[in-house]
């Protein structure tokens, strides 16, 4: 299941599992951000390529107006999959402490 | 002793795949710290034949125990031939520009698990993926 909500201002949280499944509910809320937005990853227990799409599409719509997604608590499994697709390359990834 | 199991194909199967996978390495000892790259590789392998495939057949997932890790097979029906362990290049260094959704899924597939292996039988159209994920 995924969990997705705004947190501080500026903040999304998203939780559990980001795949295939939950893709299209992931887009429709972060296609309704805009500016610098935090993604705090903490609770984000998985990602796959569905996933990865959805953020790949809204950073590719923030970049342009001067905005960008900055992915933060990413746990090293998480990171992972992140480097394999480059996104270490496009955007600000901070590991879980 | 084998994990075998039967999935609807679309996309709410998911779930079920994931539950199954995490009893298969349950019930056979398998080291849980290889589920991560399991769950994913099954995920984009499913949803791969969900998507690129007019069959209506089942998906069937075999999970075995092995030496040092564990090994998954899938078996699909009525399909055309589509090797998934020659899936074209993707250049993960691009700027974001230039990227394109589309095209991941089986890069990681190839980056996360080892032993990727494509079989078709032609005149039975029936298609085998293997592939296995071992400890370092």
């Amino acid at each position: 299941m995924l969990k997705i909500e705004f947190g501080a201002p500026g903040v999304v949280i998203v939780e559990g599992r980001l795949d295939a499944a939950q893709s299209a509910a992931a887009q429709t809320f972060l296609d309704g951000v805009n500016g610098n937005v935090v993604l705090d990853c903490l609770a984000l227990e998985y990602i796959s390529s569905a996933g990865l799409g959805v953020l790949l599409k809204t950073q590719k719509r923030l970049k342009p107006s001067g905005g960008s997604l900055r992915l933060t608590g990413v746990s090293h499994h998480v990171h992972d999959i992140f480097k394999y697709a480059g996104f270490d390359q496009i955007f600000a990834i901070e590991p879980a402490a | 002793m084998t994990g075998s199991r039967s999935f609807r194909r679309n996309a709410e199967s998911l779930g079920a795949i994931v539950d199954f996978t995490a009893k298969a390495f349950e019930a056979q000892g398998v080291d849980r710290g290889l589920l991560p790259p399991i769950d994913l590789a099954l995920e984009e392998l499913f949803t791969n034949m969900v998507k690129y495939s007019s069959s209506q057949a089942d998906v069937r997932i075999e999970i075995s125990k092995i030496e040092g890790g564990v090994q998954v097979t899938m078996f699909d029906e009525d399909v055309d031939f589509f090797d998934v362990s020659q899936a074209r290049p993707v250049d993960v260094a691009e700027p974001l520009e230039s990227r394109k959704p589309g095209g991941l899924g089986l890069h990681l597939v190839q980056r996360l698990v080892e032993g990727l292996e494509y079989e078709y039988l032609p005149e039975a159209r029936r298609s085998r993926v293997t592939f296995r994920k071992t400890r370092a």
